[in-house]
């Protein structure tokens, strides 16, 4: 009896210890959220952005009454011509024999805005740059500056025909005068696509042939989208036709993106422009950022990455990535990883068509949470991007885009 | 002694058959596996439908995480009493996996889990 007595007290309490036990391991929840080893890093650097370029198009009546005062004021240049006369000698590549001069400031004018083919003489520093102008003397000379009430070009126009120049002409209308016409469209600079990326309002559209030119090297965040191919794959443009676009290709000896910038503009888009001076001149300013794609290592679960990868992706290639940061536009606004372009759920998903196909995107936000649904988001409404990651860890955003990055347990 | 020895193995086929039980009850009564991150779009994604069918005002989702316990959630599910949420159309299309996904999302973030959380 004592035996059985001592063998019931044995299982009560096997009994008990086991309950509790099994008691403490329910009480755990899988929750994600975790705070160790903590890690500093930095993001890539951007720059501030200007406002968008005003094209001054005014109604036609107004425009007629500018360009009659124009031509009765004494301080015109004799020789004042059209936009069709330009249009002759706005070729790709450049007309030889032909300089078409622009008289405004380089910053701001210049840089957002210009007619194709075109270089920058401001009429204040003519002298000091007039060597850019070919000395042969008969060749023709197109000046230009902000419409009909701008006295630049006329100026200029005058001092070239003092030196000797005996082709001198002034595009009186200027640079309003030439996308007055819904058929043309500016070029812009280097600094203008550099400030665009970083604001993110522009899709980049690189017009050269993927494999042998786009693959081995391309502006951060542009897209391919070969002029070859323009018909077939003019799905990758955005819905919306006010949107900008800016495309690029070789130079200022390639004709690809204006063939495709004048097919987007077939189309209906409305704002579009090219960077003529293409993928050398950004190689040139930046380097050889070649912007191979990045095909990441995942964890073990759906979509997540790498914490290490993504830490090296964006100490060694952060232009390389399309980073969203899925917080609300407040939390942005305390400190972001400065590589990164802030779409929350809401907008993100408005936007999730126009994400491009060919750049590897990572979302992140400060738990995992948002980004982790923008990615399910993404998957369920463009199951065909496959290079769509996120970041499943606690990060700490800095003002300075420093972050803190945790290791989930 | 013969009934003495009975009365043992019965005593102790009882208590095995009663700590299996309890054992298998707690392990497995309704600690969700599905997967969180899933389900916070999942969730969403029902109130967007059903807000675009005239149900709801908005696609925000009308019940938080936070708003239950852990329990409560864990009552919700084993039940499938979804009637708190509205929108049983769009309830009534989700697979299993849905809901196991979605259960994990908002015991998950529970008002007495580690993380609270809100539907934001």
């Amino acid at each position: 009896m004592n035996l059985f007595k001592n063998r019931f007290l044995n299982l009560l309490i096997i009994g008990l210890a086991t309950l509790i036990f099994t008691g403490c391991v329910s009480q755990q929840v899988k929750t994600g959220a975790a705070t160790p080893p903590v890690q500093t890093t930095s993001g890539a650097s951007v720059k501030n952005s200007d406002p968008e370029l005003s094209l001054m198009v005014s109604d036609e009546a107004e425009w007629r009454a500018s360009e009659a005062k124009m031509m009765a004021a004494e301080w015109r240049f004799h020789n004042i011509v059209d936009t069709e006369f330009v249009k002759k000698y706005v070729t790709i590549p450049p007309a030889q024999g032909v300089t078409i001069i622009d008289s405004r400031p380089y910053l701001p004018k210049f840089i957002k805005g210009h007619i194709p083919t075109s270089i920058n003489i401001p009429e204040t520093k003519f002298n000091d740059m007039a060597k850019l102008i070919p000395s042969d003397k008969n060749r023709v000379l197109i000046f230009y500056c902000g419409g009909f009430e701008c006295k630049l070009s006329h100026k200029a126009a005058t001092i070239a025909e003092g030196l000797g120049y005996k082709n001198v002409n002034v595009f009186a209308a200027g640079f309003p005068g030439w996308v007055r016409d819904k058929n043309n469209y500016p070029s812009v600079s280097l600094e203008y696509v550099q400030q665009e990326i970083d604001d993110n309002k522009m899709l980049l559209v690189d017009s050269r042939p993927k494999k042998a030119k786009f693959d081995k090297g391309h502006i951060p965040t542009a897209i391919s989208l070969p002029d070859a191919d323009f018909e077939k794959l003019n799905g990758k443009l955005p819905k919306d036709m006010d949107n900008l676009l800016v495309f690029y290709c070789e130079g200022l000896e390639c004709k690809l993106s204006h063939q495709s910038a004048k097919r987007a503009i077939a189309l209906g888009y409305k704002n579009v422009k090219v960077f003529s001076d293409g993928y050398p001149a950004w190689k040139k300013a930046f380097g050889e950022k070649a912007q191979e794609l990045p095909q990441a290592k995942s964890s073990k679960d759906e979509g997540v990455l790498d914490i290490e990868e993504f830490k090296k992706i964006l100490a060694e290639k952060p232009d390389s990535i399309m980073l969203i940061d899925t917080r609300d536009p407040d939390e942005f606004k305390q400190g972001h990883i400065k590589s990164a372009i802030n779409m929350n759920i809401d907008k993100l998903e408005k936007s999730v068509k126009e994400l491009p196909a060919d750049k590897m995107i990572v979302l992140v936000c400060s738990t995992g949470a948002r980004s982790g649904e923008a990615y399910y988001m993404i998957q369920d409404v463009r199951p065909e991007l496959k290079n769509v990651w996120y970041v499943d860890a606690g990060i700490k955003f800095n003002k300075d885009g420093s972050f803190t990055i945790a290791k989930p347990k | 002694m013969r009934k003495q020895e009975i009365a043992k193995k019965v005593f102790i086929s009882v208590m095995a058959v009663v700590l299996f039980a309890v054992f298998t009850a707690i392990s497995f009564a309704g600690e969700p596996t599905g997967n969180g991150r899933k389900g916070k779009y999942t969730y969403r994604k029902v109130y967007k439908a059903c807000m675009e069918r005239g149900e709801v005002q908005s696609e925000r989702p009308i019940v938080n995480p936070s708003d239950k316990t852990m329990e409560q959630w864990k009552k919700v599910f084993e039940t499938k009493d979804f009637a708190d949420f509205k929108c049983s159309e769009e309830w009534g299309k989700l697979t299993p996996e849905d809901l196991e996904d979605i259960y994990t999302y908002l015991y998950s973030g529970a008002a007495d889990s580690p993380t609270p959380a809100t539907c934001k």
